[in-house]
């Protein structure tokens, strides 16, 4: 009875935490969008950076959760410990969600020294080749 | 003094013996494959290549069973996104020697014993060769199965069996599957080492022919693994749940 007692103890924190996954498919990964906001919360982890930016834009004030690509993969693509602290303001380069609400992954960010790190994604590259061209 | 001297040949057969020894016990003649490794991408080829990657090509030799079951499981994850890795779930066989994910790797390489440490979940196999192979009754079946190894000259030979039946795999197989996997070292376009994984399976359950993939991974100079731990992010979440229960909200 007792063992029954603490697998299902088990069993219903397996659930609480299974809950808490998703996968990427709400993101839009073809276009990237740019959003500046003041860091409210950062936890560089894995499998996704986790993220709080209050944002002032022209939908108000707020605050927005981000998620992004693994603490790994940011590593290879420039970040090191302490890059991004709570109270800096700072840029995040994300895939938006599709549904067009607030958040997004975030695959590139750029720190409050200046210091940018992670990858451009095929629409932040298509934007840069068509201002090099002066189509945009 | 004398008698110093007629010991002498004897202690240096006998160190002879040793080194000789030694030297087989250490595999010298084999190369060493110790060192940390990321995806290689011939000239030409794009970043995401290396193999591993099905990207086209013609349709694996599945039986319409296999694709029952495997559509059946597609059908399932498909309209949520849902993958084995999102559940910190390691790649497994054979999906972990074709790329585990675009980590690295890090190989330890001994005479008895091969580590494979994928950055990805932090998964591990183990390729034992010689006497520290795992006797047949006493193995429990995996995602990675049991890998035992041997040389043929400078190429790896390495045997997987024991996995479980795994449809969420790129290259889905059952329980029966057997993967061969010859891994040896060549030169890269720029002179660096590279070394090359051929991938074998045979699955009688499964497939129809043997499924055949290659993937090349690039020595990273004095590479270092990350840590990786997966489960962190729900853990935090968890916590903080539990926080918001705690405070009533």
């Amino acid at each position: 009875m007792r063992h029954t007692v603490i697998i299902s103890a088990a069993l219903l924190m397996l659930g609480a935490s299974l809950a808490a996954h998703h996968s990427a498919i709400q993101f839009d990964f073809t276009n990237s969008k740019a959003v500046t906001g003041v860091v409210k919360k950062f936890i560089a982890i894995n499998p996704h950076m986790q993220l709080v930016l209050h944002v002032k834009d022209a939908k108000g004030e707020r605050d927005i959760e981000f998620e992004g690509h693994s603490t790994n993969n940011m590593y290879r693509a420039g970040y090191r410990d302490n890059m991004i602290k709570v109270g800096d303001t700072i840029t995040v380069y994300i895939a938006p969600l599709k549904d067009g609400s607030d958040g997004g992954y975030v695959t590139a960010a750029l720190t409050a020294s200046g210091t940018r790190f992670g990858a451009r994604s095929r629409a932040e590259l298509e934007q840069e080749r068509l201002k090099a061209e002066g189509k945009k | 003094m004398h008698r110093r001297f007629r010991a002498a040949p004897g202690i240096a057969a006998a160190g002879l013996v040793i080194i000789v020894f030694g030297a087989t016990r250490l595999g010298a003649q084999q190369p060493d494959f110790t060192g940390v490794w990321t995806t290689y991408n011939d000239p030409g080829q794009g970043p995401g290549g290396g193999g591993g990657g099905r990207g086209g090509g013609p349709p694996l030799p599945m039986n319409d069973a296999a694709k029952q079951k495997v559509e059946k499981y597609q059908a399932l994850v498909k309209p949520t996104g849902d993958t084995p890795g999102g559940y910190c779930l390691g790649t497994g066989m054979p999906g972990s020697m074709l790329g585990s994910g675009g980590y690295p790797m890090e190989i330890h390489q001994r005479p008895e014993q091969i580590m494979i440490v994928y950055e990805a979940h932090n998964e591990v196999r183990r390729v034992y060769l010689g006497d520290r192979m795992v006797p047949e009754a006493d193995r429990l079946p995996g995602r990675n199965g049991y890998s035992n190894g041997r040389w043929e000259g400078n190429t790896l030979v390495v045997e997987t069996t024991n996995l479980i039946e795994q449809v969420d795999q790129r290259y889905a197989h059952s329980s029966k599957a057997k993967i061969v996997e010859r891994y040896r070292l060549e030169k890269g376009a720029k002179g660096e080492a590279v070394l090359v994984a051929e991938m074998t399976m045979t699955d009688p359950e499964f497939y129809t022919a043997p499924v055949t993939a290659t993937k090349k991974w690039a020595k990273v100079p004095n590479g270092h693994l990350l840590p990786y731990e997966c489960a962190e992010e729900n853990w935090i979440k968890h916590l903080e749940q539990l926080e918001k229960k705690a405070a009533g909200k």
